[in-house]
């Protein structure tokens, strides 16, 4: 039977702790700037011009038909041929933010897709613009009709950002693959940074469903 | 709300438990359960050529491979190749997975506090590679230099060990990926085995040379602490094929030079 030994992973717990800290930040960056790119691809897709629709169409299909892994090794090696040279961070947030965007835009359009074309020519009836439209008559009741698909695919970004580690990004993974080559206690190092990643997701999930609370619990207290 | 996600905790820790249980290591294998089970399960790379490569029939081949088949012969039992990686073949041995690694594993003593190691069955030199224009002859002249190395090698420990303070060291799960970080420019320098390094000199002819040379390591079989067994068996294969000199022909099949001094 196998001994496990703590011991060196917890000595080492601050790097662990700096890996995940990362990890956090880029994922947390990466669903702001995605959500902002799903909505934004959204709003094309569903109002945009021909163009603009296809052009999404096709980022989408690419992005959403090709596997992750692989994304990531284009932002980071094969962007320096086109000239443009990102650090292993910078890019592994890049690729989790334009791949993000690819499904975030899909569900964000379910949304827009929900809202009863009613309700829209209502909306022009009582005279509100453009603007004033998509924000409240479209966009609000369209995210909380989407908000757990959702948030279930930021959490869904937050894990599969554990795989940034082979373009020597330094989140968590990383952290612990570098701590189970120096240690060897192999068990060890990933119980513990299991345990981590359910910890955060957990985290996540308090956070949006708090968000969720605040953001879209009305008509009941307006 | 606060008694189901307590339920829910419960359930997925019950859940963990069952399958750490499930799957948790049983010993490796000693002598006797390889010979019972007429197999030998030899944990090799794939990404380490020509130590360890797929072949064009998909299949684990190599120097470490060749070095398997000619254990394999002696045991009289049939071979299974596995392929395993840096980073988990110690993890594969030490979980049972595999009966032994012959995967360029190099001697070091922190290694040998898990596992045991044979006698060495080849050397590599690493080195430290660079671009052409980059004036660096040692390790001081690293700082503020970015290096790619595969992670959990011996070059990582080593440069990890003597570079200074501010050398960007970044980590990569294989050699390709360090190699490609290289030729992208989104490294500077590499640290590398002998047999990369003519790799990338054939690739990129000119434009990176090497800079200094970190260490020898002496490469050697692992296999699990709780077989002594085999460990002697394995090291009394190792004798003969040497002064047999038929591990010096496949060195040379693979390597193109003759098996190296390993007595430094």
């Amino acid at each position: 039977m196998y001994d496990f030994n703590f011991a060196p992973v917890f000595a080492s717990f601050d790097t662990l702790l700096v890996g995940a800290w990362l990890t956090i930040q880029m994922s947390t960056v990466a669903m702001v700037i995605g959500l902002v790119l799903s909505i934004l691809g959204a709003v094309g897709k569903t109002s945009g011009p021909k163009p603009v629709r296809i052009a999404i169409n096709v980022y989408i299909e690419i992005i959403r038909n090709t596997p992750f892994l692989v994304q990531l090794y284009f932002f980071f090696f094969a962007l320096p041929a086109l000239g443009v040279r990102l650090g292993p961070n910078q890019a592994a947030l890049l690729a989790l933010v334009v791949n993000f965007g690819a499904y975030g835009t899909e569900i964000v359009r379910a949304g827009v897709a929900s809202v009863g074309r009613g309700h829209i020519e209502a909306a022009k009836t009582v005279g509100l613009n453009f603007f004033q439209t998509l924000r409240y008559v479209i966009l609000k009741p369209a995210m909380r009709a989407v908000y757990p698909a959702l948030t279930s695919q930021f959490i869904y970004l937050m894990l599969a950002s554990s795989v940034v580690s082979v373009i020597s990004a330094t989140d968590l993974a990383a952290a612990g693959n570098d701590l189970q080559s120096q240690t060897f206690a192999s068990f060890e190092v990933y119980i513990v940074i299991t345990a981590m990643y359910f910890v955060m997701s957990l985290a996540f999930s308090g956070v949006f469903a708090l968000i969720g609370k605040l953001a879209f619990s009305y008509p009941l207290n307006r | 709300m606060k008694i189901k996600l307590l339920n829910i905790l419960k359930v997925t820790l019950a859940a963990a438990a069952l399958s750490s249980a499930a799957t948790l290591p049983a010993a490796a294998a000693e002598l006797a359960d390889i010979q019972a089970a007429n197999t030998i399960k030899v944990g090799v790379l794939i990404d380490f050529p020509p130590y360890g490569i797929l072949n064009e029939n998909n299949e684990p081949d190599g120097y470490d491979a060749t070095v398997a088949k000619t254990l394999a012969d002696d045991l009289g039992v049939e071979l299974n190749l596995i392929p395993v990686t840096g980073p988990n073949r110690i993890p594969f041995l030490l979980s049972g997975q595999v009966d032994i690694l012959v995967s360029s594993l190099a001697i070091s003593p922190a290694r040998a506090e898990k596992v045991d190691f044979s006698n060495p069955y080849a050397a590599i030199r690493i080195g430290v590679m660079g671009q052409a224009d980059l004036d660096i002859t040692s390790a001081a002249d690293l700082a503020g230099v970015s290096v790619a190395v595969a992670r959990a090698s011996g070059q990582d420990t080593t440069i990890t060990e003597i570079a200074p303070e501010t050398t960007e060291i970044r980590r990569f799960d294989d050699d390709v990926s360090a190699v490609q970080a290289l030729l992208s420019g989104q490294v500077q320098t590499i640290g590398a085995s002998n047999t990369v390094m003519a790799q990338i000199r054939q690739i990129a002819p000119g434009r990176f040379d090497e800079k200094f040379t970190l260490n020898q390591f002496r490469l050697a079989i692992a296999v699990s602490p709780d077989a002594p067994e085999l460990l002697a068996y394995v090291n009394e294969f190792l004798a003969g094929v040497t002064a047999s000199g038929a591990l010096n022909e496949a060195h040379m099949q693979w390597l193109d030079e003759p098996l190296p001094s390993f007595n430094e």
